[in-house]
């Protein structure tokens, strides 16, 4: 809960400018005829307010209206020139867009007639592994075959006959 | 403004004139420079005259102008902090460090224009320490006299909210001006 001279700060402002409801009004009223340190603060805002009053009005030169009016014609004309100009821009913008979409059709065929050429053929063991053994498509291809066939062979040669 | 939005030409030359000191005031309160007042004002002018087709009569047409001109003004001031910003190196010649000019001591004012021009510039930068909507605030109660009810539809903010930005403003702007606040004067400053 503020205190009665934090409530009074708040709405000192609204007080000097006269944007309080009368009743809020008086009540603040009556509390700066008792606070001198609210009294006080209330004046220090009323001065700093009244020092605004020292910035001077704004030199404003003769002629204005005949100026601004000629700024407007100026505008105006401009506004018709570009109105003008518009439909040759949007006639160059169609030209760049048919253009551009024939450059950009032109480099896919050649980016497509150059990464499509054929790949050297395969040996028929590379063509296998490739197909069936999709866990080494990634490894050193012939050094892996080697290397399982290798085993495959240790292993066969190895194993016991059966029912011996 | 509803004859000119009818499309009467001189009903916009006679707006011009009416409300010419109003917005040239307002913008040099914001930039304190009268020639780029003045240009800026052209350009209130000139936003007013094409948006004459979307204006509705709902609010005050002064409320809208204040509007238009405050948006103005606070875009030029937007841009000149950033022109400030992008000072190059190569423009600061003052590094603080050389022999600095000398006042020319027969261009001197007179004590009392020493201190009404000091008082200026510290009224000046306060109101510019401010941030934007209490700039425009206090701009609009204390110069154009407009209630706190015309500032809020300025704004676009409730009255309540207006109601505290003063208060805030006026705090700040008490904090501020408290050395030239004491004397009970305003002119003398207390060192």
């Amino acid at each position: 809960m503020p205190s009665p001279c934090q409530w009074v700060r708040s709405v000192l402002a609204a007080w000097l400018d006269g944007e309080l409801k009368v009743s809020t009004a008086e009540a603040v009223r009556r509390h700066l005829e008792q606070c001198e340190s609210c009294r006080a603060h209330a004046r220090l805002l009323k001065e700093s307010w009244r020092l605004l009053d020292e910035m001077p009005p704004a030199p404003v030169r003769s002629g204005f209206t005949g100026r601004m009016m000629a700024r407007l014609v100026e505008e105006k004309e401009l506004n018709r020139l570009e109105a003008r100009l518009e439909p040759r821009r949007r006639r160059r913008q169609v030209v760049a867009s048919v253009l551009g979409l024939a450059a950009g059709l032109i480099l896919g065929l050649v980016l497509h007639t150059w990464t499509g050429l054929p790949e050297k053929p395969k040996s028929p063991i590379e063509r296998e592994v490739s197909l069936n053994v999709s866990f080494l498509e990634d490894a050193d291809l012939m050094d892996e075959i080697a290397v399982i066939e290798a085993m495959d062979r240790l292993m066969s040669d190895n194993q016991p006959d059966e029912g011996v | 403004m509803l004859t000119f939005q009818k499309g009467d030409e001189l009903a916009f030359q006679e707006l011009v004139e009416r409300n010419q000191s109003r917005v040239i005031g307002l913008i040099y309160r914001f930039i304190s420079d009268a020639a780029d007042a003045e240009d800026l004002a052209q350009e209130v002018f000139l936003r007013i005259y094409r948006a004459r087709k979307t204006y509705k009569p709902t609010a005050k047409f002064s409320t809208w102008m204040f509007r238009i001109t405050a948006n103005v003004s606070l875009n030029a001031l937007r841009s000149r902090s950033n022109r400030r910003d992008d000072v190059s190196i190569d423009q600061i010649t003052d590094f603080g460090d050389g022999p600095r000019a000398m006042p020319d001591p027969d261009s001197r004012l007179p004590d009392t224009d020493l201190h009404q021009r000091e008082l200026q510039e510290k009224v000046q930068e306060a109101i510019r320490a401010l941030p934007e909507k209490q700039q425009v605030a206090v701009i609009l109660s204390k110069y154009e006299g407009l209630s706190y009810a015309d500032i809020a539809l300025t704004v676009g903010c409730t009255t309540m909210a207006v109601k505290s930005l003063l208060a805030r403003a006026r705090d700040n702007l008490k904090d501020q001006l408290l050395l030239y606040i004491r004397t009970g004067r305003g002119r003398q400053r207390v060192s």
